[in-house]
């Protein structure tokens, strides 16, 4: 897995790459919680280059969508994969996170 | 039938190993998918539960695969799963954890931990193929 950081439009963009797995997962954990350590207002998550995740990269997402909850914070994921969001409707967190389709409609949203 | 390190590095290993098997007898994507995950979650369980991250133990697959059904026997010398492990958090709880066994469940027709074995875990995962 990687991960990539970058800005558009004045909102961070996290653009992961590859497999969210049990291995990969607490690195990604520490940099969305480094994010939101710092009480940032908007964050999004690009999924286009993830191949894969299972239970542990889904608890990251949702320990981070529960921090941010607690200030306001918002995170939006984009360009989930079928098989990636097949995984989040199975697990009814379709309806708790905000899916966007793509990066305009996750920052216009 | 492979023996892996009961370290979390290695489940990508494990995923290739279920992944390719299941093309090599024909099975579809999406069908494949489900049991790449499934197995995932259950050997990181025994990392995580049976194992308690102690990354020096092993874990064995055996897989069996005939045209009736694709079957996975996993194991493990950890500490013995308790049943309230085979029930996951319920979907509409939302927290992190507890959705493994969920995705194991979906994946195979039979989820059974074998009672007999006195060390250790041994999980059988059996998921009936249908005929075209």
């Amino acid at each position: 897995m990687e991960i990539e950081i970058k800005d558009y439009k004045g909102v961070k963009v996290i653009t992961v790459s590859g497999d969210i797995d049990m291995y990969s997962s607490p690195a990604l954990r520490e940099e969305l919680i480094g994010h939101i350590n710092t009480k940032i207002s908007v964050m999004l998550v690009d999924f286009n280059r993830v191949s894969y995740i299972d239970s542990s990269g889904i608890a990251t997402f949702v320990e981070a969508l529960k921090h941010m909850k607690t200030y306001g914070g918002r995170l939006r994921l984009f360009g989930l994969p079928g098989g990636v969001k097949e995984i989040f409707g199975f697990s009814k967190l379709d309806k708790v996170f905000e899916i966007c389709g793509d990066i305009e409609d996750a920052i216009g949203t | 039938m492979i023996t892996v390190p009961s370290a979390p590095k290695y489940l990508c290993l494990i995923r290739d190993v279920t992944a390719r098997l299941g093309l090599s007898v024909g099975l579809e994507e999406p069908v494949i998918n489900m049991l790449k995950l499934a197995i995932d979650e259950a050997c990181a369980n025994i990392i995580r539960h049976a194992y308690k991250g102690d990354t020096g133990k092993k874990i064995r697959i055996q897989y069996r695969i005939t045209r009736e059904a694709f079957e996975a026997v996993i194991e493990d010398s950890g500490k013995k799963v308790t049943p309230e492990l085979l029930q996951g958090r319920d979907l509409d709880d939302v927290r992190p954890g507890g959705l493994g066994i969920h995705f194991i469940k979906r994946a195979f027709d039979v989820v059974a931990y074998d009672e007999k074995k006195k060390k250790g875990n041994r999980l059988r995962l059996v998921k009936y193929l249908k005929e075209e």
